[in-house]
Protein backbone atom coordinates (compact mmCIF):
# COMPACT_ATOMS: atom_id res chain seq x y z
CA UNK A 1 0.00 0.00 0.00
CA UNK A 2 2.80 2.52 0.59
CA UNK A 3 4.00 2.14 -2.74
CA UNK A 4 0.33 3.09 -3.84
CA UNK A 5 0.69 5.75 -1.51
CA UNK A 6 4.00 6.64 -3.23
CA UNK A 7 2.64 6.74 -6.95
CA UNK A 8 2.68 3.30 -7.93
CA UNK A 9 -1.15 3.24 -8.55
CA UNK A 10 -0.29 -0.28 -10.40
CA UNK A 11 0.83 -2.27 -7.14
CA UNK A 12 -3.17 -1.44 -6.13
CA UNK A 13 -4.21 -4.39 -8.44
CA UNK A 14 -2.44 -6.55 -6.32
CA UNK A 15 -4.11 -5.26 -3.26
CA UNK A 16 -7.53 -6.46 -4.85
CA UNK A 17 -5.87 -9.79 -5.88
CA UNK A 18 -5.29 -10.14 -2.28
CA UNK A 19 -7.95 -8.45 -0.63
CA UNK A 20 -11.30 -8.95 -2.59
CA UNK A 21 -12.23 -12.09 -1.51
CA UNK A 22 -11.88 -10.87 2.14
CA UNK A 23 -13.50 -7.49 1.70
CA UNK A 24 -16.45 -9.49 -0.28
CA UNK A 25 -17.29 -11.76 2.46
CA UNK A 26 -17.18 -9.24 5.37
CA UNK A 27 -19.50 -6.59 3.14
CA UNK A 28 -21.86 -10.34 1.88
CA UNK A 29 -22.16 -11.31 5.49
CA UNK A 30 -22.62 -7.86 6.60
CA UNK A 31 -25.47 -6.94 3.71
CA UNK A 32 -26.41 -10.85 3.06
CA UNK A 33 -26.47 -9.61 -0.48
CA UNK A 34 -24.08 -10.85 -3.50
CA UNK A 35 -24.83 -7.76 -6.16
CA UNK A 36 -24.52 -5.10 -3.53
CA UNK A 37 -21.55 -6.69 -1.74
CA UNK A 38 -20.07 -6.25 -5.17
CA UNK A 39 -20.30 -2.55 -5.78
CA UNK A 40 -19.86 -1.95 -2.02
CA UNK A 41 -16.18 -3.85 -2.68
CA UNK A 42 -15.77 -1.63 -5.72
CA UNK A 43 -16.33 1.52 -3.45
CA UNK A 44 -13.51 0.21 -0.93
CA UNK A 45 -10.79 0.11 -3.15
CA UNK A 46 -12.06 3.58 -4.83
CA UNK A 47 -11.35 5.07 -1.47
CA UNK A 48 -8.17 3.34 -0.89
CA UNK A 49 -7.46 5.26 -3.91
CA UNK A 50 -8.96 8.44 -3.02
CA UNK A 51 -7.45 8.47 0.44
CA UNK A 52 -4.20 6.60 -0.19
CA UNK A 53 -2.20 9.31 1.44
CA UNK A 54 -4.42 8.39 4.95
CA UNK A 55 -2.66 5.47 5.49
CA UNK A 56 0.37 6.16 7.59
CA UNK A 57 1.86 2.76 7.21
CA UNK A 58 2.14 2.79 11.06
CA UNK A 59 -0.48 0.24 11.52
CA UNK A 60 -1.73 -2.34 9.64
CA UNK A 61 -2.84 -2.33 5.99
CA UNK A 62 -5.66 -4.78 7.22
CA UNK A 63 -7.08 -2.75 9.77
CA UNK A 64 -7.15 0.41 7.47
CA UNK A 65 -8.74 -1.58 4.52
CA UNK A 66 -11.54 -2.37 7.72
CA UNK A 67 -11.52 1.17 8.70
CA UNK A 68 -12.80 1.87 5.02
CA UNK A 69 -14.80 -0.93 4.57
CA UNK A 70 -16.72 0.12 7.60
CA UNK A 71 -17.36 3.24 6.42
CA UNK A 72 -18.53 2.50 3.27
CA UNK A 73 -20.87 0.28 4.81
CA UNK A 74 -22.25 2.69 6.91
CA UNK A 75 -22.56 4.98 3.75
CA UNK A 76 -24.60 2.88 1.83
CA UNK A 77 -26.68 1.99 5.15
CA UNK A 78 -27.52 5.87 5.22
CA UNK A 79 -29.12 5.63 2.20
CA UNK A 80 -30.42 2.79 1.45
CA UNK A 81 -32.18 2.07 4.57
CA UNK A 82 -34.05 -1.71 3.46
CA UNK A 83 -32.58 -4.65 4.82
CA UNK A 84 -31.51 -7.26 2.29
CA UNK A 85 -32.40 -11.40 2.99
CA UNK A 86 -33.78 -13.62 0.35
CA UNK A 87 -36.97 -15.23 1.43
CA UNK A 88 -37.44 -19.05 0.97
CA UNK A 89 -39.35 -18.82 -1.75
CA UNK A 90 -37.07 -17.22 -4.28
CA UNK A 91 -34.52 -19.99 -2.53
CA UNK A 92 -36.87 -22.66 -3.51
CA UNK A 93 -37.14 -20.92 -6.95
CA UNK A 94 -33.54 -21.21 -7.28
CA UNK A 95 -32.60 -24.67 -6.38
CA UNK A 96 -35.39 -26.41 -8.26
CA UNK A 97 -37.25 -29.63 -7.56
CA UNK A 98 -36.30 -33.34 -7.04
CA UNK A 99 -35.86 -35.64 -3.50
CA UNK A 100 -32.03 -34.46 -3.61
CA UNK A 101 -33.21 -31.04 -3.97
CA UNK A 102 -35.21 -31.11 -0.56
CA UNK A 103 -31.70 -31.95 1.00
CA UNK A 104 -30.12 -29.43 -0.60
CA UNK A 105 -33.14 -27.32 0.37
CA UNK A 106 -33.20 -28.21 4.09
CA UNK A 107 -29.24 -27.46 4.59
CA UNK A 108 -29.64 -24.26 2.69
CA UNK A 109 -32.51 -23.16 5.04
CA UNK A 110 -30.21 -23.98 7.99
CA UNK A 111 -27.53 -21.42 6.85
CA UNK A 112 -30.56 -19.44 5.37
CA UNK A 113 -32.10 -18.87 8.47
CA UNK A 114 -29.01 -18.49 10.36
CA UNK A 115 -28.50 -15.72 7.72
CA UNK A 116 -31.21 -14.39 8.48
CA UNK A 117 -30.94 -14.48 12.46
CA UNK A 118 -27.62 -12.40 11.75
CA UNK A 119 -30.10 -9.81 9.98
CA UNK A 120 -32.23 -9.32 13.00
CA UNK A 121 -29.08 -8.47 15.09
CA UNK A 122 -28.57 -5.30 15.96
CA UNK A 123 -25.46 -3.75 13.60
CA UNK A 124 -22.91 -3.76 16.51
CA UNK A 125 -23.29 -7.46 17.35
CA UNK A 126 -23.47 -8.64 13.57
CA UNK A 127 -20.07 -6.82 13.04
CA UNK A 128 -18.56 -8.34 15.76
CA UNK A 129 -19.68 -12.34 14.71
CA UNK A 130 -18.64 -11.35 11.41
CA UNK A 131 -14.99 -10.19 12.49
CA UNK A 132 -14.64 -12.72 14.71
CA UNK A 133 -16.25 -15.98 13.67
CA UNK A 134 -16.47 -15.35 9.25
CA UNK A 135 -13.33 -13.10 9.20
CA UNK A 136 -11.50 -15.43 11.29
CA UNK A 137 -9.53 -12.24 12.76
CA UNK A 138 -7.74 -12.21 16.11
CA UNK A 139 -9.54 -10.17 18.96
CA UNK A 140 -6.23 -7.46 19.01
CA UNK A 141 -7.19 -7.06 15.75
CA UNK A 142 -10.38 -6.81 15.66
CA UNK A 143 -9.88 -3.99 18.79
CA UNK A 144 -8.14 -2.29 16.45
CA UNK A 145 -10.61 -1.70 13.77
CA UNK A 146 -13.28 -1.39 16.36
CA UNK A 147 -11.38 1.18 18.31
CA UNK A 148 -11.87 -0.44 21.69
CA UNK A 149 -9.76 -2.65 23.81
CA UNK A 150 -9.06 -6.03 23.38
CA UNK A 151 -11.97 -7.10 26.60
CA UNK A 152 -14.45 -5.11 25.14
CA UNK A 153 -14.19 -7.33 21.82
CA UNK A 154 -14.39 -10.26 24.38
CA UNK A 155 -17.36 -8.84 26.32
CA UNK A 156 -19.24 -8.26 22.88
CA UNK A 157 -18.71 -11.51 21.31
CA UNK A 158 -20.40 -13.38 23.85
CA UNK A 159 -23.45 -10.53 24.51
CA UNK A 160 -23.65 -11.02 20.35
CA UNK A 161 -23.53 -14.85 20.39
CA UNK A 162 -26.27 -14.82 23.82
CA UNK A 163 -28.14 -13.05 21.25
CA UNK A 164 -28.24 -15.12 17.80
CA UNK A 165 -28.20 -18.34 20.09
CA UNK A 166 -31.80 -16.58 21.62
CA UNK A 167 -32.85 -15.65 17.74
CA UNK A 168 -31.64 -18.43 16.36
CA UNK A 169 -32.39 -20.87 18.59
CA UNK A 170 -36.24 -19.28 18.97
CA UNK A 171 -37.19 -19.03 15.04
CA UNK A 172 -35.71 -23.17 14.67
CA UNK A 173 -38.01 -24.16 17.30
CA UNK A 174 -40.92 -22.51 15.64
CA UNK A 175 -39.97 -23.89 12.13
CA UNK A 176 -40.23 -27.15 14.11
CA UNK A 177 -43.69 -26.90 15.46
CA UNK A 178 -44.98 -25.46 11.60
CA UNK A 179 -43.27 -28.73 10.12
CA UNK A 180 -45.15 -30.28 12.76
CA UNK B 1 -15.37 -20.83 39.11
CA UNK B 2 -18.34 -19.48 38.51
CA UNK B 3 -21.28 -20.44 35.78
CA UNK B 4 -21.39 -16.54 34.98
CA UNK B 5 -17.57 -16.75 34.41
CA UNK B 6 -17.32 -19.11 32.77
CA UNK B 7 -20.26 -18.97 30.16
CA UNK B 8 -18.31 -15.12 29.09
CA UNK B 9 -14.91 -17.92 28.28
CA UNK B 10 -16.49 -19.66 25.28
CA UNK B 11 -14.75 -18.07 22.74
CA UNK B 12 -11.90 -18.79 24.42
CA UNK B 13 -12.49 -22.65 25.04
CA UNK B 14 -13.46 -23.02 21.41
CA UNK B 15 -10.04 -21.18 20.46
CA UNK B 16 -7.62 -22.98 22.74
CA UNK B 17 -5.67 -25.99 22.35
CA UNK B 18 -6.98 -29.13 24.45
CA UNK B 19 -4.07 -28.84 26.27
CA UNK B 20 -3.94 -25.18 27.56
CA UNK B 21 -4.32 -24.59 31.16
CA UNK B 22 -7.20 -22.31 31.13
CA UNK B 23 -9.35 -24.88 28.78
CA UNK B 24 -8.68 -27.40 31.01
CA UNK B 25 -10.14 -25.53 34.11
CA UNK B 26 -13.21 -24.83 32.00
CA UNK B 27 -13.63 -28.38 31.13
CA UNK B 28 -13.25 -29.11 34.16
CA UNK B 29 -16.28 -27.24 35.27
CA UNK B 30 -18.33 -28.41 32.53
CA UNK B 31 -18.02 -31.95 34.05
CA UNK B 32 -19.67 -31.06 37.01
CA UNK B 33 -22.17 -28.23 35.71
CA UNK B 34 -24.71 -29.50 32.70
CA UNK B 35 -26.19 -26.06 33.10
CA UNK B 36 -23.05 -24.26 31.40
CA UNK B 37 -22.50 -28.09 29.60
CA UNK B 38 -25.80 -27.46 27.85
CA UNK B 39 -24.79 -23.61 27.14
CA UNK B 40 -21.94 -25.20 25.63
CA UNK B 41 -23.04 -27.13 23.44
CA UNK B 42 -25.65 -25.02 21.63
CA UNK B 43 -23.21 -22.39 21.54
CA UNK B 44 -20.70 -25.02 20.15
CA UNK B 45 -23.51 -26.42 17.37
CA UNK B 46 -24.42 -22.54 16.53
CA UNK B 47 -20.73 -21.41 16.45
CA UNK B 48 -19.99 -24.92 13.72
CA UNK B 49 -23.35 -23.80 11.95
CA UNK B 50 -21.30 -20.39 11.20
CA UNK B 51 -18.54 -22.19 10.20
CA UNK B 52 -20.55 -23.70 7.43
CA UNK B 53 -22.22 -20.83 5.84
CA UNK B 54 -21.45 -20.49 2.03
CA UNK B 55 -19.85 -17.37 0.79
CA UNK B 56 -21.12 -16.72 -2.28
CA UNK B 57 -18.10 -16.27 -5.00
CA UNK B 58 -17.85 -12.50 -6.39
CA UNK B 59 -18.36 -12.89 -10.17
CA UNK B 60 -15.46 -12.01 -13.04
CA UNK B 61 -17.63 -8.33 -13.29
CA UNK B 62 -16.22 -7.53 -10.36
CA UNK B 63 -12.54 -7.84 -11.20
CA UNK B 64 -13.55 -6.23 -14.94
CA UNK B 65 -15.31 -3.36 -13.04
CA UNK B 66 -12.24 -2.80 -10.75
CA UNK B 67 -9.98 -2.53 -13.60
CA UNK B 68 -11.59 -0.24 -15.53
CA UNK B 69 -12.05 2.19 -12.09
CA UNK B 70 -8.27 1.72 -11.72
CA UNK B 71 -7.73 2.54 -15.70
CA UNK B 72 -10.01 5.58 -14.86
CA UNK B 73 -8.53 6.67 -11.75
CA UNK B 74 -5.16 6.96 -13.32
CA UNK B 75 -5.96 8.91 -15.98
CA UNK B 76 -7.52 11.60 -14.43
CA UNK B 77 -4.45 11.80 -11.98
CA UNK B 78 -2.76 11.78 -15.36
CA UNK B 79 -4.26 14.90 -16.71
CA UNK B 80 -4.53 16.31 -13.32
CA UNK B 81 -1.07 16.49 -12.73
CA UNK B 82 -0.41 17.70 -16.57
CA UNK B 83 -3.16 20.37 -15.72
CA UNK B 84 -1.11 21.61 -12.66
CA UNK B 85 2.10 22.01 -14.26
CA UNK B 86 2.10 23.26 -17.81
CA UNK B 87 -0.96 24.54 -17.81
CA UNK B 88 -0.48 26.32 -15.15
CA UNK B 89 2.39 28.40 -16.26
CA UNK B 90 0.79 28.85 -19.62
CA UNK B 91 -2.35 30.63 -17.87
CA UNK B 92 0.37 32.95 -15.84
CA UNK B 93 2.41 33.66 -18.63
CA UNK B 94 -0.86 34.82 -21.24
CA UNK B 95 -1.30 36.71 -17.73
CA UNK B 96 1.91 38.60 -16.88
CA UNK B 97 2.96 39.28 -20.15
CA UNK B 98 0.22 41.51 -22.38
CA UNK B 99 -1.09 43.41 -19.16
CA UNK B 100 2.21 44.85 -18.05
CA UNK B 101 0.74 48.11 -17.81
CA UNK B 102 -2.14 47.51 -15.73
CA UNK B 103 0.95 46.24 -13.40
CA UNK B 104 2.54 49.34 -13.66
CA UNK B 105 -0.40 51.38 -13.01
CA UNK B 106 -1.91 48.91 -9.71
CA UNK B 107 1.94 49.15 -8.46
CA UNK B 108 2.42 52.90 -8.63
CA UNK B 109 -1.17 53.22 -7.20
CA UNK B 110 0.60 51.04 -4.18
CA UNK B 111 3.24 52.96 -3.87
CA UNK B 112 1.52 55.97 -3.67
CA UNK B 113 -1.29 54.49 -0.92
CA UNK B 114 1.88 53.24 1.00
CA UNK B 115 3.06 56.80 1.20
CA UNK B 116 -0.27 58.33 2.83
CA UNK B 117 -0.60 55.45 4.83
CA UNK B 118 3.08 55.80 6.83
CA UNK B 119 2.21 59.67 6.58
CA UNK B 120 -0.53 59.34 8.65
CA UNK B 121 0.93 56.67 10.94
CA UNK B 122 3.94 58.50 11.88
CA UNK B 123 1.94 61.31 13.46
CA UNK B 124 0.22 59.09 16.27
CA UNK B 125 3.47 56.91 16.21
CA UNK B 126 4.40 59.00 19.62
CA UNK B 127 0.93 58.24 21.48
CA UNK B 128 1.85 55.03 20.55
CA UNK B 129 5.15 53.86 21.29
CA UNK B 130 4.00 54.38 25.21
CA UNK B 131 1.30 52.08 24.88
CA UNK B 132 3.14 49.38 23.26
CA UNK B 133 5.87 50.10 25.50
CA UNK B 134 2.83 49.50 28.33
CA UNK B 135 2.14 46.44 26.83
CA UNK B 136 5.56 45.05 26.61
CA UNK B 137 5.94 45.28 30.24
CA UNK B 138 2.92 43.67 31.01
CA UNK B 139 3.52 40.69 28.61
CA UNK B 140 7.15 40.55 30.28
CA UNK B 141 5.64 40.50 33.26
CA UNK B 142 2.53 37.69 32.94
CA UNK B 143 5.61 35.90 31.38
CA UNK B 144 7.71 35.90 34.83
CA UNK B 145 4.46 35.18 36.19
CA UNK B 146 3.25 32.15 34.61
CA UNK B 147 7.33 30.28 34.92
CA UNK B 148 6.54 31.27 38.46
CA UNK B 149 3.72 29.26 38.87
CA UNK B 150 4.72 26.72 36.32
CA UNK B 151 8.18 26.03 38.64
CA UNK B 152 5.29 26.02 42.01
CA UNK B 153 3.11 23.63 40.92
CA UNK B 154 5.28 21.02 38.97
CA UNK B 155 6.30 19.86 42.00
CA UNK B 156 2.85 19.12 42.87
CA UNK B 157 1.62 15.46 44.19
CA UNK B 158 -1.26 15.38 41.77
CA UNK B 159 -0.47 14.46 38.52
CA UNK B 160 -3.56 16.75 37.11
CA UNK B 161 -1.30 19.55 38.46
CA UNK B 162 1.83 19.25 37.02
CA UNK B 163 0.33 18.72 33.93
CA UNK B 164 -1.32 22.06 33.91
CA UNK B 165 2.50 23.24 35.02
CA UNK B 166 3.76 21.46 31.99
CA UNK B 167 1.12 23.33 29.65
CA UNK B 168 1.82 27.00 31.07
CA UNK B 169 5.00 26.83 29.38
CA UNK B 170 2.76 26.81 25.99
CA UNK B 171 2.60 30.21 26.59
CA UNK B 172 6.16 30.92 27.65
CA UNK B 173 7.81 31.83 24.36
CA UNK B 174 11.18 32.55 26.31
CA UNK B 175 11.87 29.65 28.91
CA UNK B 176 15.13 30.48 30.97
CA UNK B 177 17.19 27.88 32.37
CA UNK B 178 15.18 26.79 35.52
CA UNK B 179 11.93 26.17 33.48
CA UNK B 180 13.94 23.84 31.08
CA UNK B 181 15.56 22.34 33.94
CA UNK B 182 12.62 21.48 35.78
CA UNK B 183 10.98 20.17 32.85
CA UNK B 184 13.94 18.05 31.85
CA UNK B 185 13.86 16.59 35.72
CA UNK B 186 9.88 15.95 35.26
CA UNK B 187 10.80 14.39 32.19
CA UNK B 188 13.68 12.23 33.59
CA UNK B 189 11.95 11.05 36.71
CA UNK B 190 8.06 11.85 37.03
CA UNK B 191 6.41 8.65 37.83
CA UNK B 192 3.46 9.00 35.56
CA UNK B 193 3.48 8.36 32.26
CA UNK B 194 1.23 10.97 30.63
CA UNK B 195 3.15 14.06 32.27
CA UNK B 196 6.54 12.51 31.04
CA UNK B 197 4.67 12.64 27.24
CA UNK B 198 3.22 16.03 27.91
CA UNK B 199 6.11 17.41 29.23
CA UNK B 200 8.26 15.74 26.17
CA UNK B 201 6.19 17.53 24.04
CA UNK B 202 6.39 20.79 25.55
CA UNK B 203 9.80 20.32 25.53
CA UNK B 204 10.28 19.92 21.83
CA UNK B 205 9.14 23.99 21.32
CA UNK B 206 12.46 24.91 22.78
CA UNK B 207 14.49 22.46 20.69
CA UNK B 208 16.02 25.09 18.62
CA UNK B 209 17.99 25.46 21.61
CA UNK B 210 21.45 23.35 21.11
CA UNK B 211 21.49 22.48 25.27
CA UNK B 212 17.94 21.50 25.00
CA UNK B 213 18.51 18.94 22.39
CA UNK B 214 21.84 17.51 23.83
CA UNK B 215 19.65 17.20 26.60
CA UNK B 216 17.15 15.53 24.51
CA UNK B 217 19.62 12.62 23.88
CA UNK B 218 20.46 12.21 27.49
CA UNK B 219 17.19 11.57 28.43
CA UNK B 220 16.70 9.22 26.13
CA UNK B 221 19.12 6.41 28.20
CA UNK B 222 17.08 7.29 31.58
CA UNK B 223 13.32 6.28 29.68
CA UNK B 224 11.44 2.83 31.00
CA UNK B 225 8.10 3.14 29.53
CA UNK B 226 7.85 2.53 25.86
CA UNK B 227 5.55 5.51 24.99
CA UNK B 228 8.08 7.62 26.15
CA UNK B 229 10.73 5.79 24.14
CA UNK B 230 9.07 6.00 21.24
CA UNK B 231 7.91 9.65 21.09
CA UNK B 232 11.36 10.42 21.45
CA UNK B 233 12.61 8.52 19.04
CA UNK B 234 9.89 10.61 17.04
CA UNK B 235 10.92 14.09 18.05
CA UNK B 236 14.88 12.24 16.99
CA UNK B 237 13.89 11.94 13.55
CA UNK B 238 11.93 14.92 13.41
CA UNK B 239 15.35 17.13 14.93
CA UNK B 240 17.50 14.61 12.89
CA UNK B 241 19.55 14.90 15.75
CA UNK B 242 21.93 11.85 14.69
CA UNK B 243 24.22 12.18 18.13
CA UNK B 244 21.06 9.49 19.08
CA UNK B 245 21.83 7.02 17.09
CA UNK B 246 24.51 5.66 19.93
CA UNK B 247 21.97 5.87 22.36
CA UNK B 248 19.40 4.15 20.53
CA UNK B 249 22.18 1.59 19.86
CA UNK B 250 22.65 1.04 23.52
CA UNK B 251 18.77 0.93 24.19
CA UNK B 252 18.87 -2.14 21.63
CA UNK B 253 21.19 -4.19 23.20
CA UNK B 254 19.02 -4.50 26.84
CA UNK B 255 16.86 -7.43 27.54
CA UNK B 256 13.55 -7.76 27.47
CA UNK B 257 13.24 -4.84 25.38
CA UNK B 258 9.36 -4.18 24.24
CA UNK B 259 9.29 -5.75 20.26
CA UNK B 260 7.47 -2.71 19.31
CA UNK B 261 10.23 -0.42 20.90
CA UNK B 262 12.82 -2.36 19.22
CA UNK B 263 11.02 -2.00 15.78
CA UNK B 264 9.91 1.49 16.23
CA UNK B 265 14.45 2.14 17.13
CA UNK B 266 15.23 0.11 14.32
CA UNK B 267 13.71 2.34 11.75
CA UNK B 268 14.49 5.66 13.82
CA UNK B 269 18.16 4.43 13.32
CA UNK B 270 17.46 3.67 9.81
CA UNK B 271 15.94 6.98 9.18
CA UNK B 272 18.65 8.96 10.86
CA UNK B 273 22.14 7.40 9.11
Amino acid sequence: MLRVKSGDLDKMGLLFERYHRTLFSFLYHMTGRADASEDLVQNVFYRMLKYRHTFTGEGEFRTWMYHLARNVLNDSIKQNKSRYHENVHELADKIGGGISADLEFEKKQDSDMLHKAMGILSDEHREILVLSRFQELKYDEIAGILNITEGAVKVRVHRALGELKKVFFTNANRKKAHDL
Amino acid sequence: MTCEHTKAQFTDWINKDPADPERIRIDRHLAECPDCQEEFTSSKQLWDMMGQVEVEVPTEKMRVNFNTMLGEYKETVRSRNKYSLDNFIDAIRQFVIPQWTVQLTFSLLLVGLGWIIGFRMNRSERAETAYTRQIDTLATQIQEMRQTMMLALIENPSATERLRAVSYTNDITDANDKVIDALFSTLDNDPNVNVRLVTLEAITQYAADPLVREKLVQSLAKQDSPMVQVELADVMVKLQEKRSIKTFRKILRQENLNELVKNKIEQTIKDLS
